[in-house]
């Protein structure tokens, strides 16, 4: 993680972020869901989530969110602001498969400081796990 | 030689149901409604049907349409290959059924879920069982596997040796939207868009955006071809085909013809076009007003180019000079064609035709339309119609 | 259900449309550091406003905040969500039995917007009050028909002042028939590893199976008509030009330039790499094939870019040729 944050007029429309690979294991589903106080028996039982047919317990929501934001202020630097986080999720993510998120400056808000950053989230298995976009905040001046 | 049988055929009824992405009914449904609609347009009932043509990927059977709109007896019946590429095809069945006395009164249809059902954007896969997966074989593995990713290996090549830019392809979907605007039955009816939506889209397949991509929709759209004699005694001005024309040309593959010395064009459009001026002695200069197949942007330009409106390369000069507005030398897809009103495989497209000779189209232009031009879809074996009046 | 069923249903299920889910919900613990350090540790986050408070201090921050993520979680209820349901149901819950009775047995979280109006820092309390707000009409998806449940939660602080808003959208469904059978397969195979796709193979059959037996065996092929010479691909039983059934083959030399090319973007497939690039090859032998491009950035590529190939594995599965810059 960088200490350093960039500045709004430095971020230009199409610039790519550097791919996050995430692999998604039973403890980081888990923990995930623990650590979000998501207690909803898919995410830790696998009974639970054998019998809302999947094969095996799943990512919540919450964590699909979180690693979404990180993986934008990872690159953006620690003074931005996450001001909207717009989400579609897709196919679930089970332990074993591996996650690559990758993402875009899709828009740049002159008045507002503000850029859109698409991202997507797509699991080796199944493909699309999320889809979405993230509305940031940035300093005006580095 | 060309065929014989100019204006020997009408057009005296055409048909849709409502477009939507999920009709809530079965593709049958959509198809006897849009019979019946077309048939009730010509002041004709379902006892009055001798002949039916539809697309071979069409999932609605004779038997069943037949059945469900209580038809008679039916002399004939005949399918197109090739997707989209089918749409003026049926039409040439019909005239052809018609000019020889193989039957009376032929009925074109095409109905599907093409959004809540099977949807054609997600492309190939293994599932294939017909003789295509061979031909398919040959991209899958590497991931060329959708209709979007075929036309933009044309589309490159295109952009490479003509210079058109992206500005080119906004102008034909912006055009269609501004159409579609103003009509009812429209997916995008009342939602215009600007240029920095367009941009906005999300990429599909380079240099294909969003908004290059037709819409997916389910629905039906049907028309009735009788003989131009009985055309006179029904309900409706019948609009009679002057020219209608379909060719597969050397070295065509379904989608992917790569091979040829040149891609950046589409030779069997060319050869279609000829034919059908051939059979009526009419010229692009007759042509007021067009329905020019558009599953993407691009495939617009070439079948201007193919169809004589301008020269190789010169499509994008011609559409950003405004020609396909209401008041340019060519309006068309006055309905908000596939790109806007709804994708029916270009039948919808023969109906709005259909409606600019009659002069009922809810953007009719101004001028009087002596004569328009409806395309099938390209890429795969095609075709084009020329209808006028009677 | 017959039409009328479904009407009276449907006026049923609508009747939930506006109402609060019950009393606003005020999380149990306030904004506190050890929290959010657990959440960080699992999402990997290691921004060092979260957790670094002389960093948080000195920077514009001024202050630890707490990740923007975590909104929802200050008011979750936590473990008894682990618990069968006893006593009285609250209104959200109430809707969804009624659903789940009606044979919308299928539950999925489809997508959230959440907006943050200002970062939260340890010691701010945070109450969730939330509404249905929507019930869809009803819509056919992959999974089934169903009905779209749209719920808003609205976020305040020890003072009242709105934090932060969350539109969370559910899909009840019907699981269709086709999703029924796949979830036997699941069931069926649970403990089975996952099976991680790879690319989709080209069936074969007599015309084409010899081409994809060389590629196999890391070697591109060119069929050659025996009886004129002439070389074509894809290959295909019988020559266009002298009309001879009689072929041979030469192995291709895999240098060539791009003739044309397309990014594909959207949808991804799974097994396939990202970004994926298709070129159309034109080789030095006259012939052109569609092939991948790697080993090279989208933007470089441009038509008429010099092209060399290699046969290689691209999965555990799948041979085939990939073109480098040359």
């Amino acid at each position: 993680m960088k200490r350093t944050t960039r500045s709004f007029t430095s971020v230009a429309v199409g610039e790519k972020l550097p791919a996050l690979k995430i692999d998604v294991t039973a403890g980081l589903i888990v923990g995930g869901a623990l650590a979000s106080r998501d207690f909803t028996p898919v995410h830790h039982e696998k009974a639970a989530a054998q019998a809302a047919g999947l094969p095996d317990i799943f990512m919540n929501i919450l964590t699909s969110n979180g690693l979404m934001a990180r993986f934008v202020t990872d690159w953006t630097g620690p003074e931005a602001t996450i001001r909207r986080i717009d989400v579609k999720l897709g196919a679930p993510n089970l332990p074993g498969m591996v996650m690559t998120i990758t993402g875009e400056v899709a828009a740049r808000d002159e008045a507002a400081g503000t850029v859109d950053i698409s991202v997507s989230g797509d699991n080796n298995v199944w493909g699309n796990h999320m889809a979405g976009m993230v509305r940031v905040a940035l300093p005006r001046e580095a | 030689m060309a065929a014989n049988f100019t204006d020997q055929a009408a057009i005296v009824g055409i048909g849709s149901t409502e477009f939507s992405k999920d009709s809530g009914r079965s593709e049958l449904a959509l198809a006897a409604e849009a019979v019946k609609h077309a048939l009730d347009d010509a002041g004709l009932t379902p006892a009055d049907v001798d002949g039916f043509v539809t697309y071979t990927i069409d999932q609605n059977e004779e038997v069943d349409v037949a059945r469900a709109l209580g038809c008679n007896d039916i002399r004939m019946f005949s399918r197109v290959p090739y997707g989209g590429g089918a749409a003026t095809g049926t039409l040439l069945q019909a005239v052809m059924a018609v000019a020889t006395g193989v039957a009376e009164t032929v009925v074109c249809y095409r109905a599907l879920n093409g959004r809540s059902g099977q949807r054609y954007s997600s492309g190939v896969s293994g599932n294939l069982i017909t003789g295509s997966a061979i031909h398919y074989g040959y991209y899958m593995p590497f991931g060329l596997l959708t209709p979007a990713s075929w036309v933009a290996m044309f589309t490159r090549r295109y952009m490479h040796l003509t210079g058109c830019t992206q500005d080119a392809f906004f102008e034909v979907a912006h055009s269609t939207r501004e159409y579609a605007v103003k009509n009812p039955a429209a997916f995008f009816y009342q939602r215009p868009f600007t240029r920095a939506e367009y941009d906005a889209g999300k990429k599909i397949s380079d240099p294909l955006r969003l908004f290059d991509c037709c819409q997916e929709s389910d629905g039906g759209s049907a028309i009735v071809v009788t003989s131009s004699a009985r055309a006179k005694d029904l309900r409706q001005p019948g609009v009679a085909v002057r020219g209608v024309a379909q060719c597969l040309a050397k070295d065509q593959e379904e989608m992917t013809s790569f091979y040829r010395p040149e891609i950046a064009r589409i030779p069997e459009m060319d050869l279609a076009a000829a034919e059908a001026y051939a059979q009526c002695g009419l010229a692009a200069k007759d042509i007021d007003a067009a329905v020019i197949y558009d599953a993407f942007t691009p495939i617009v330009l070439w079948q201007l180019e193919s169809w004589g409106f301008c020269k190789f390369g010169e499509a994008a000069q011609f559409v950003q000079a405004g020609n396909l507005r209401p008041n340019g030398r060519l309006p068309s897809n006055t309905h908000g064609g596939q790109l806007s009103e709804a994708y029916i495989h270009g039948m919808n497209g023969i109906v709005e035709a259909v409606r600019l000779v009659r002069g009922t189209s809810v953007n009719q232009p101004k001028k009087r339309i002596e004569h328009a031009l409806v395309t099938s879809g390209v890429g795969v074996p095609t075709g084009g119609a020329i209808l006028g009046r009677m | 259900m017959t039409p009328e069923e479904t009407t009276a249903f449907e006026a049923k299920i609508r009747a939930y449309v506006g109402r609060e889910m019950g009393p606003p919900k005020r999380g149990f613990d306030d904004v506190n550091a050890a929290m959010i350090r657990h959440w960080t540790e699992v999402t990997g986050d290691a921004n060092p406003v979260y957790t670094d408070a002389q960093f948080a201090a000195a920077s514009g921050k001024k202050g630890l905040i707490a990740p923007p993520t975590m909104l929802a979680i200050w008011a979750m209820e936590g473990y008894p969500m682990a618990l069968p349901q006893t006593g009285k149901v609250d209104v959200q819950r109430e809707l969804h039995n009624l659903l789940e009775a009606h044979g919308y047995t299928g539950v999925l979280g489809t997508n959230t917007i959440t907006e943050f109006y200002r970062d939260l820092r340890p010691g701010d309390q945070v109450t969730a009050h939330t509404v249905i707000d929507n019930i869809s009409e009803r819509k056919k998806t992959a999974r089934g028909h169903g009905y779209f449940i749209e719920t808003v939660t609205k976020f305040t602080d020890q003072k009242g002042e709105p934090i932060g808003r969350q539109v969370f959208r559910t899909l009840r469904f019907a699981p269709s028939a086709e999703l029924a059978a796949a979830k036997g397969e699941a069931a069926k195979g649970a403990d089975a590893p996952l099976e991680v796709p790879t690319r989709i193979p080209s069936p074969r059959g007599h015309d084409n199976a010899w081409w994809w037996e060389a590629i196999d065996q890391g070697r591109l092929l060119i069929q050659r008509c025996k009886g004129c010479g002439t070389l074509r691909h894809p290959p295909r039983p019988m020559c266009g030009s002298c009309q001879s059934l009689e072929w041979d083959s030469v192995e291709s030399s895999l240098e060539g330039e791009v003739f044309s090319y397309t990014e594909l973007s959207y949808p991804k497939f799974p097994g396939y790499p990202d970004p994926l690039l298709c070129g159309l090859i034109q080789l030095r032998e006259g012939t052109r094939l569609v092939a991948n491009i790697v080993g090279c950035e989208p933007q470089r590529v441009h038509v008429g870019m010099k092209v060399k190939g290699k046969v290689e594995r691209v999965d555990d599965k799948t041979m085939l040729p990939n073109f480098y810059p040359a």
